[in-house]
């Protein structure tokens, strides 16, 4: 069969690059390394979305939606899409910039070798504030923020990756769906099954990264989502009518009995305060229970944490992990299932199937 | 972050898919021309094109990229043809997507999707019936929207999903892979808003244009080229410009407010500015300011608003029952769909035949392009031979026996469902 113009188009972009060894395999995607053909130094990740046996109706969504704001978002600190094509099987290939140095999960665990301080977790915070505040900006909400989203370039940059859960901000009074972010992540009001939701729920991730930097373990972990909400609860504070009015009309709004008021500033010094004063300020800003009290994105950027001593690390100069280890990592962050089923929205009648997700691959 | 208008230049949208009206138009033509060059050679490759029409003659074999003067070829649509029959079909989509009650979003991404489909690829290659329920199917995916497509397809009376799933893989190439479009909904909705923040207005006026003007943004810029030419802002200004000038213009005096000052008349001449000393320190501002939001900006804004407009114009809502007047479509729309009908192309026309071919090429050609790099290898030694030689090679072996049928199946159709070809592609009338 000869090719139509559109196929040699596609043909082109595909001799572009050649695949090398494949650095993950999952039930979503398979990774692989792969270089330019024209200039073999530089290195790209080619990610083959899998035609998935468990998705009858076409192009998967989160393949849709990975593809859909990754065309369009151009950011150092996003990952970069350089180019789509698609293979003879008709299977979709995103090559996506190379990030050789893991994640910043990975750092995060390694307590043993990777030492860091509070500069470094300015660098890196500076780095996953200015992404955010750029999706929220072209009117995106990532929707699955997490340590090991955040890939890390060669050069030591931080990259928000993985927009498999990705949307557009709703127009107002239109539904969304509250099944989204990894549980540890995820705000109280989705916990609470808000359907109406803003660039909050990507705030409170960031601060729970920010404290997890810190911690170097997670936060609040809970086991299932009731757990989730009594952990808030608990460390925290009990969202109440007091401090978040209209919380108790949310459909899935059910808290402890015994109601612990929102813990103050100091309560955060002793296990946050290696981050000063105003790193901890920041924390607070970002895990305020009230979505419209949190911080937004871009308030983030002007908080005066940024400019106190000490200066955020160079990021040439960020402790990394280098070797095979980081590599196999990037093909495991890729390759990754994120859960949604379901979207929002009026769909063409009679589609509305609000299947329940599970996030409990994440760990 | 830089301006919006940098942003703008940023997207898809304006990067890949606008074009000026000569480029559109020479795009087309090329497309058209080379459609035809195409079609007239795999149609003359088929022994059974010798049944299929009269007189078999030697020039069969020497296809003429005019297309007119081989007897043994069919007539080509031309390019202002195919462009005719996009937007006949552009209204079809829309009143499918109507029918199946989706969102103003979703059908005029599925209406950009379906227009942009066919700048660079034409109408007698792929076929627009088929392909329109797969940009309504991917339009609701891209904003969001995902539904099972066995609902689907029953939304539009038909029976077999893998039609549809067949062409999703190839509309989304067609598209580039940019799926992501810029509407002008928003825009009207904030428009609305800054003229209601005024004292004194007429909120009944108000209202009323913003009814005209969203009905019209429903329908006007989706069937004509205005989404190729100018941007969302533009398309909304000239949709209230039609619902209600007089908003619009208030709209456009205020933004473009600057006046320059007297002692600014030498704005056109920045020598002038730097000699005067300190009196005149803030005349640079001032310069930046006339620039931005003064006189000669907003005689261009309203210029090309008045271009869009003037497109926009000729496709009022009202003609929606244009489009589907049974005169209309006997007299214009008929005779193009039946000179379609003989001059399709044999290869692709049958998106599920055409995916299984590429399946079981791709499968011929490396058992998996998954498997080891070593494969790849391979494959890759394969493409240096350019590709054309590697996909007649394969012409060759492979594709003769499972060409055969195919080719008989899409004649059959030809001939035996003319009538079903024609018919409303959703079903019956709504």
């Amino acid at each position: 069969m000869t090719l139509d113009p559109i196929e040699q188009l596609n043909e082109d972009e595909k001799r572009k690059y050649i695949k090398g060894k494949k650095l993950g395999e999952g039930t979503y995607a398979n990774v692989y390394l792969g270089h330019s053909r024209r200039d073999p130094s530089l290195l790209v990740a080619i990610k083959k979305i899998k035609v998935q046996q468990q998705y009858q109706d076409g192009m998967a969504p989160d393949a849709v939606r990975e593809l859909k704001y990754l065309r369009e978002l151009h950011h150092p600190n996003i990952i970069s899409l350089l180019s789509v094509f698609s293979s003879k099987d008709q299977n979709l290939n995103l090559v996506l910039e190379y990030l050789p140095l893991g994640d910043l999960e990975m750092l995060i665990r390694d307590v043993d070798r990777v030492r860091y301080g509070a500069g470094d977790i300015k660098a890196w915070m500076g780095m996953l504030a200015r992404a955010v505040w750029f999706c929220h900006d072209n009117f995106v909400l990532h929707r699955d923020i997490k340590p090991n989203n955040l890939l890390i370039a060669a050069d030591g940059e931080v990259k928000l990756a993985d927009f498999g859960l990705a949307r557009a901000f709703a127009d107002p009074g239109r539904r969304m769906t509250a099944n989204v972010i990894t549980r540890w992540y995820r705000p109280p009001e989705l916990l609470f099954g808000a359907r109406h939701y803003g660039g909050a729920v990507d705030v409170w991730s960031v601060g729970m990264v920010f404290a997890e930097l810190i911690i170097r373990a997670p936060f609040l972990a809970g086991n299932t989502e009731v757990e989730q909400i009594a952990l808030i609860c608990k460390q925290i504070g009990t969202p109440t009518e007091e401090n978040w009015p209209g919380v108790t009309q949310l459909r899935e709004y059910t808290v402890p009995t015994d109601v612990v008021a929102v813990w103050g500033k100091e309560a955060y010094m002793g296990r946050f305060g290696a981050v000063g004063a105003d790193g901890v300020d920041l924390l607070v800003r970002t895990v305020a229970l009230d979505p419209k009290k949190r911080i937004t994105a871009r308030e983030m950027l002007q908080h005066r944490w940024w400019r106190t001593d000490p200066k955020p690390t160079k990021k040439e100069d960020l402790p990394r992990k280098s070797g095979g280890a980081a590599d196999e990592k990037m093909g495991a962050d890729l390759k990754r299932r994120n859960g949604i089923v379901d979207e929002d929205a009026s769909a063409p009648r009679g589609s509305k199937v609000a299947r329940k997700l599970d996030f409990g691959q994440a760990k | 972050m830089a301006t919006e208008d940098a942003r703008y230049r940023q997207t898809s949208q304006f990067q890949l898919w606008s074009f000026s009206p000569t480029q559109l138009s020479s795009m087309r033509e090329k497309t058209n021309a080379a459609a035809r060059t195409r079609i007239a050679e795999r149609l003359s490759s088929l022994p059974a094109l010798a049944n299929n029409t009269s007189a078999p003659t030697s020039s069969a074999n020497t296809p003429d990229p005019d297309g007119t003067s081989t007897p043994a070829l069919p007539a080509f649509l031309s390019a202002p043809e195919e462009a005719q029959l996009v937007t006949f079909f552009t209204s079809e989509l829309l009143r499918a997507g109507d029918h199946a009650e989706m969102t103003d979003e979703i059908k005029a991404t599925a209406a950009a999707f379906f227009r942009r489909f066919y700048v660079t690829n034409s109408i007698m290659t792929y076929p627009p019936q088929e392909m329109l329920i797969v940009a309504l199917f991917f339009g609701c995916k891209a904003e969001g929207s995902f539904v099972s497509i066995t609902d689907f397809v029953k939304t539009f009376g038909r029976e077999n999903p893998e039609e549809i799933l067949a062409g999703e893989f190839l509309l989304c190439q067609g598209l580039r892979f940019a799926i992501d479009v810029k509407h002008p909904f928003r825009a009207l909705r904030g428009a609305l808003m800054e003229l209601a923040s005024h004292p004194n207005v007429d909120r009944a006026r108000l209202g009323a244009a913003e009814t005209r003007a969203r009905e019209i943004l429903r329908f006007s810029p989706l069937i004509t080229d205005a989404y190729f030419h100018y941007t969302p802002s533009q398309i909304m200004m000239a949709a209230l410009s039609l619902a209600d000038r007089g908003l619009a213009e208030q709209l456009i005096t205020q933004t473009f407010h600057h006046v320059a000052a007297p002692t600014d008349s030498g704005a056109d001449t920045p020598a002038a500015s730097g000699t005067d000393g300190p009196a005149k320190e803030p005349a640079p501002r001032s310069d930046d300011k006339a620039q931005i939001i003064g006189s000669v900006a907003r005689d261009k804004v309203l210029g090309t608003i008045e271009a869009c407009r003037d497109m926009l114009g000729r496709e009022l809502p009202e003609r929606r029952e244009h489009w589907t007047n049974r005169a209309v479509i006997k007299a214009q729309i008929t005779p193009l769909r039946k000179k379609l009908n003989k001059c399709r192309d044999p290869e692709r026309w049958n998106l599920v035949e055409l995916q299984r071919a590429r399946r079981e090429q791709a499968a011929k050609k490396s058992d998996s392009e998954d498997g080891d790099p070593d494969d790849r290898d391979d494959s890759k030694a394969n493409n240096k031979n350019s590709n054309n030689n590697n996909a007649s090679d394969a012409a060759v072996f492979g594709d003769a026996l499972p060409r055969d049928p195919k080719r008989r199946r899409v004649l059959g159709e030809g001939a035996g469902q003319k009538g079903k070809g024609l018919d409303d592609p959703f079903g019956g009338p709504l």
